[in-house]
């Protein structure tokens, strides 16, 4: 067999564990790691009403990733009745984190403007950071949808980062590492993050020092979180689907190995 | 159903029969996402940079003061031809020299100050666990540095510790390598739902 069919038996291989699982329509509960409860402690432990800036850090590519995740947060923070100021650091993230933040506002029958905004994507995110740590509405001086900021309810008495009780970042990069730098960093506002599973070592020092408060990552992530909240959803759902398909790869890896030493015994 | 869902679920499969190989319906798939995604970066950048940012204040609201940063972006534009190729010099050194001068004393002060105190605090915990978690913390720490070290030989205890900062590497590319698998399987997964229960209604 050749290395390009054998790639694409694997590849094949993956396609069929994923589909059978995903077509036995189970949703297995996962266990709550430390990590992820950490994170629904301390956004749960915020004061009510606080204003909480989700920051859409993501492409549009890791949306089966970040998709669970931001809804997992989104409902916590709408059941908790916080006040969200959405914002986009990437442009492909202005029209998730819109679908997103209404989305799930309509669930909780929260209103636009009074309850959540959307102020959209700002580029050259380092610049944006440290634009809103002095002034929020001279740095979106509009909403997503065309709305003097000056004119909405719920910025009314926002102003810059010390009236923002929580940066909660959703990023599939290396984005939430400059809202450590320079928002927590120069203004001190507080920052936790909902990561891409790929992201998870490089954020996990910033925890150990306190400058990342909490952070939640994957689809595993994700699915914990629900597990937290009580609510089923794409996470639970992927579980079995995703142990399976991990089981898969640890068995070709094996035979991937046993085939090598095979060959090498054989010279 | 709704046209969406039925474009992204013909796309979806398009995409994924690379898997039987390199074929004409992925690469029209393929082609067509680079130039969305292309487009729609361009009109956000459009809209939310060059006309919220620079052409309304300036031209409508009358703020001059932007014509200076408008000329340093056009002297960006010198470098296609070479008689004004001189000009990008000066954007780039005004670039550079903001951007250096507000991300060292940020990224020092977070990446290296901060990471440095997290780990000494991590050898003065209270609990044995935690010490140890410390100790093992800093050997990694000096074991790594002493691997990047090259300018004494890789000999004696300096060898032994950069032999053992081989290994902290090792299984920190380890764990990245199978979290980048693990997010990799996730975003298919997370293709098959959308192909199953939203496109296909074979699940809930």
């Amino acid at each position: 067999m050749s290395s390009r069919q054998s790639r694409h038996l694997a590849f094949a291989g993956l396609f069929i564990v994923v589909t059978v699982t995903m077509l036995l329509n189970i949703s297995i509960v996962a266990t709550v790691s430390n990590e992820t409860k950490q994170m629904f402690d301390y956004l749960d432990s915020l004061p009510e009403s606080s204003v909480i800036i989700v920051s859409f850090d993501h492409e549009a590519s890791s949306l089966p990733e970040m998709k669970p995740l931001g809804l997992v947060i989104l409902r916590h923070l709408f059941e908790k009745d916080h006040k969200l100021i959405g914002v986009a650091l990437l442009a492909e993230g202005t029209g998730v984190g819109y679908r997103l933040m209404q989305e799930t506002a309509k669930e909780y029958n929260k209103e636009y403007g009074r309850d959540y905004v959307f102020l959209g994507f700002k580029p050259q995110f380092i610049a944006a950071i440290l634009s809103m740590g002095e002034s929020i509405d001279g740095t979106f001086p509009e909403d997503y949808l065309g709305n003097a900021t000056s004119e909405i309810e719920l910025l009314s008495d926002v102003h810059n980062y010390d009236d923002v009780a929580a940066v909660v970042s959703l990023a599939d990069g290396s984005l939430t590492t400059h809202w450590i730098e320079y928002g927590n960093e120069k203004y001190g506002v507080q920052i936790s993050a909902a990561v891409a599973a790929s992201m998870l070592t490089t954020y996990d020092p910033y925890i150990s020092s306190g400058q990342l408060k909490a952070m939640v990552g994957g689809l595993r992530g994700a699915a914990e979180y629900e597990n937290l909240l009580g609510i089923g959803g794409s996470g639970a759902r992927s579980m079995l689907a995703q142990s399976s398909a991990h089981l898969y790869i640890i068995l070709l890896i094996i035979i991937g190995n046993v085939i090598y030493f095979r060959s090498r015994k054989k010279g | 159903m709704d046209p969406g869902t039925i474009v992204a679920g013909i796309l979806t499969i398009a995409i994924l029969s690379f898997l039987y190989g390199d074929n004409p319906v992925y690469k029209m798939a393929e082609t067509l996402l680079v130039g969305v995604s292309m487009g729609y970066v361009l009109v956000i950048t459009w809209t939310n940079t060059l006309m919220a940012v620079l052409f309304k204040p300036l031209f409508v609201e009358s703020e001059f003061w932007l014509i200076i940063p408008f000329i340093f972006g056009l002297f960006m534009f010198g470098r296609f031809h070479k008689s004004t190729s001189f000009l990008s010099r000066y954007s780039m050194a005004v670039l550079i020299g903001s951007g250096a001068g507000v991300a060292i004393p940020a990224m020092l002060g977070a990446r290296t100050l901060r990471q440095m105190t997290a780990t000494v605090e991590m050898v003065q915990g209270d609990s044995f666990l935690t010490i140890f978690s410390g100790l093992v913390v800093v050997a990694g720490l000096f074991s790594t540095l002493s691997y990047f070290y090259f300018s004494r030989e890789h000999e004696g205890i300096m060898g032994r510790s950069a032999r053992v900062g081989t290994y902290f590497l090792m299984i920190f590319f380890g764990t990245t390598f199978g979290y980048t698998v693990m997010s990799r399987v996730s975003t298919f997964i997370g293709r098959m739902d959308f192909l199953l229960s939203d496109f296909l209604h074979l699940t809930n």
